[in-house]
């Protein structure tokens, strides 16, 4: 931030020293650089970002930002392109994945975008870049029950929430004296089963199912 | 002396025919309506941008220079179904309700000019479902004094007059839904005109233009622009109209306000659609007839945009004005002007 501001006089005033701690630069210092949208262009569904020309048609018509502040799927867009990767990250990361396909965006961008596509694009660069760190509970859980599926093909409620409770570092909050005797109720009343069956001949499955997300 | 075919009597066709006449030529000036003028007399266009001068002291003398020069005859309500022949001579078949003529020319004109766009087909704008969503040029027939409201910016649904108003601009132009990719040329102008125009006549109203880029680029368009701003406080958001709803009885635009990166909401009166330019399908009936080429649009193609900008593909066949793509007053008639150089060059020798 700021390297220019050693020496800043406004109005006849120097403000240097501790002054200068007060007047933060507003200018970014950003390393701009097109490598981002270069490399969102060649995920499936990103090549139509260059189309682009930032009219604000699908933000104006998204279904999202009556429920989720600060969505915006043109300034998603704005940022990758202006490679201002850090305001993408900081401020965005957690939006972009909210996007929940209704495609109205697509159908009304009168440049031809894929709107809906580029915005999946987006959030699989970031996810490419682990910039998602520790998990949310639902990220967490929305893994372990693909991990679940495509090993056992099906899903057994004790295990999940087991190595939900594991993903999330909470072993020792399942082992609390309510999660127990709710589980316990569960168990009486029949809504959990202890062991879960087996699919037959699952393996083979599984194992292409691996192939293909690999 | 050879006889030229001019087709369309807008200000193009209107300023090719005077200008040949005047020369000496003999014109004949078919038009498929009964009145000349083309689209500035049939939506009774008040004011022309720039200079909010009156229309009328434009077309009226380009008209009259037509009606009062004996080397010219009109052939109102005609359309020309046929020609055979080829440059020099050409000969086309004129026909109207009394019949069909046959005529020789050494040349052919074609000023079919454009058609606006009909928005019907941008379903989110709500324009034939909303009656107050209503396009340019029906509000340029309503801010003239002999237009149906007399002058007056009346609401559609209840005859009253507006207090909001929002202009959505490029409405059916760079827009690839619709296949109309370029700009209408003249939709920004316009706009910042009839923004000025209600704001003089009545003080009280808000004028809100939502725009992508305001594109000024003609004989002091951007002064105007920098007068609708400063002088009559018309706001420009930057940030295309998504959609128009209809809430409490009341019309409501959703657009992004890209400067603030937020959508917007916002409740106004009358929503006035920018509607732009399209081939017209009297230029589309032209081509046709003629065989000349058409670009992608169905505007009509030059042989040469640079080097030979107002002939057609075929020897003999020149065209001018806005059915070769938008274009403003001042530009037709240069346009007319020079086709009508290129023509008498030709046939002299
Ligand atoms: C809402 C609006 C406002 C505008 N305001 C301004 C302004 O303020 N200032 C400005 O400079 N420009 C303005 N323009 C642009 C202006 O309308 C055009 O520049 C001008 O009308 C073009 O003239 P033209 O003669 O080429 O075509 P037209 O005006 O379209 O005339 C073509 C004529 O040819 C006839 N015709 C078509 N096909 C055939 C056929 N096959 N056979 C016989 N006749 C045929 C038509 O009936 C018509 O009379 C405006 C445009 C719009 C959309
Ligand atoms: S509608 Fe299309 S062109 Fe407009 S900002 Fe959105 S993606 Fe870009
Ligand atoms: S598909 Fe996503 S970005 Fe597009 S309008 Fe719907 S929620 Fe918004
Ligand atoms: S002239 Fe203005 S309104 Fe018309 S298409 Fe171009 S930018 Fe849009």
């Amino acid at each position: 931030m700021a390297e220019n501001t050693d020496k800043m006089v406004i109005d006849g005033v120097e403000l240097t020293g501790i002054w200068k701690e007060f007047l933060p630069s507003r200018i970014l210092y950003e390393d701009v650089t097109t490598e981002f949208l270069d490399e969102v262009k060649k995920l499936p569904g990103g090549s139509t970002i260059l189309k682009c020309y930032q009219c604000g048609t699908c933000t104006g018509g998204c279904t999202l930002p009556d429920f989720v502040d600060k969505f915006n799927p043109r300034r998603f867009i704005d940022l990758v392109r202006r490679g201002h990767y850090d305001i993408l990250v900081n401020e965005n990361k957690d939006l972009v994945w909210k996007c929940v396909s209704c495609q109205r965006c697509t159908h009304r961008c009168p440049k031809g975008v894929n709107t809906q596509e580029v915005v999946r694009a987006i959030a699989k660069f970031l996810e490419d870049r682990k910039v998602f760190g520790k998990l949310t509970n639902d990220e967490a859980f929305d893994e372990v029950f693909m991990e679940e599926v495509i090993e056992d093909g099906r899903i057994d409620e004790v295990k999940i929430v087991k190595d939900f409770y594991s993903k999330t570092g909470r072993l020792k909050d399942m082992m609390s004296a309510d999660q127990l005797s709710l589980g316990f109720k569960m168990l009486t009343s029949g809504r959990i089963k202890l062991f879960g069956g087996k699919i037959k001949d699952w393996k083979k499955v599984s194992q292409r199912l691996k192939e293909e997300l690999q | 002396m050879k006889t030229v075919l001019v087709i369309g009597g807008g200000v193009t066709g209107l300023k090719t025919a005077s200008e040949l006449a005047e020369m000496g030529y003999n014109v004949s000036l078919v038009e498929k309506e009964d009145y000349l003028g083309g689209q500035v007399v049939r939506h009774k266009y008040y004011k022309l941008a720039p200079d909010l001068r009156l229309a009328g002291d434009v077309i009226d003398p380009v008209i009259k220079a037509v009606e009062s020069n004996s080397n010219i005859k009109v052939h109102k309500h005609s359309h020309v179904v046929s020609v055979s022949g080829s440059a020099p001579e050409f000969k086309a078949k004129i026909k109207n309700s009394k019949g069909e003529t046959e005529e020789t020319f050494g040349a052919i004109v074609v000023a079919t000019g454009f058609d606006h766009f009909d928005p019907t087909v941008k379903q989110e704008y709500g324009y034939g479902r909303f009656k107050d969503v209503v396009t340019n040029s029906e509000v340029e027939e309503m801010l003239n004094p002999n237009g149906p409201t007399k002058g007056e910016l009346k609401r559609p649904s209840d005859g009253k007059v507006p207090k909001k108003i929002a202009i959505f601009q490029c409405v059916g132009s760079r827009d690839r839904q619709v296949g109309n990719p370029y700009c209408c040329r003249v939709g920004c102008v316009v706009s910042t005109k009839q923004a000025i125009e209600i704001k003089e006549k009545y003080p009280d109203s808000e004028v809100y233009v939502y725009y992508m880029d305001m594109r000024m680029f003609g004989r002091g368009w951007e002064e105007l622009y920098g007068k609708a701003m400063e002088e009559y406080e018309v706001i420009f958001t930057r940030g295309r109209g998504a959609e128009v709803t209809l809430k409490n009885q009341q019309l409501s635009l959703r657009a992004e306000e890209t400067i603030m990166d937020r959508p917007i909401q916002h409740s106004v009166d009358m929503i006035i659609l920018a509607a732009g330019m399209a081939a017209g399908d009297g230029t589309i009936e032209a081509a046709k007839v003629l065989g000349i080429k058409q670009n992608d649009y169905g505007f009509l193609a030059p042989k040469d945009d640079f080097l030979s900008p107002n002939e057609s593909s075929k020897s003999g066949i020149y065209i001018a004005g806005a059915d070769k793509g938008p274009m403003d007053i001042e530009n037709c008639i240069v346009e007319g002007a020079a086709v009508a150089a290129k023509v008498a060059g030709k046939l002299k020798n």
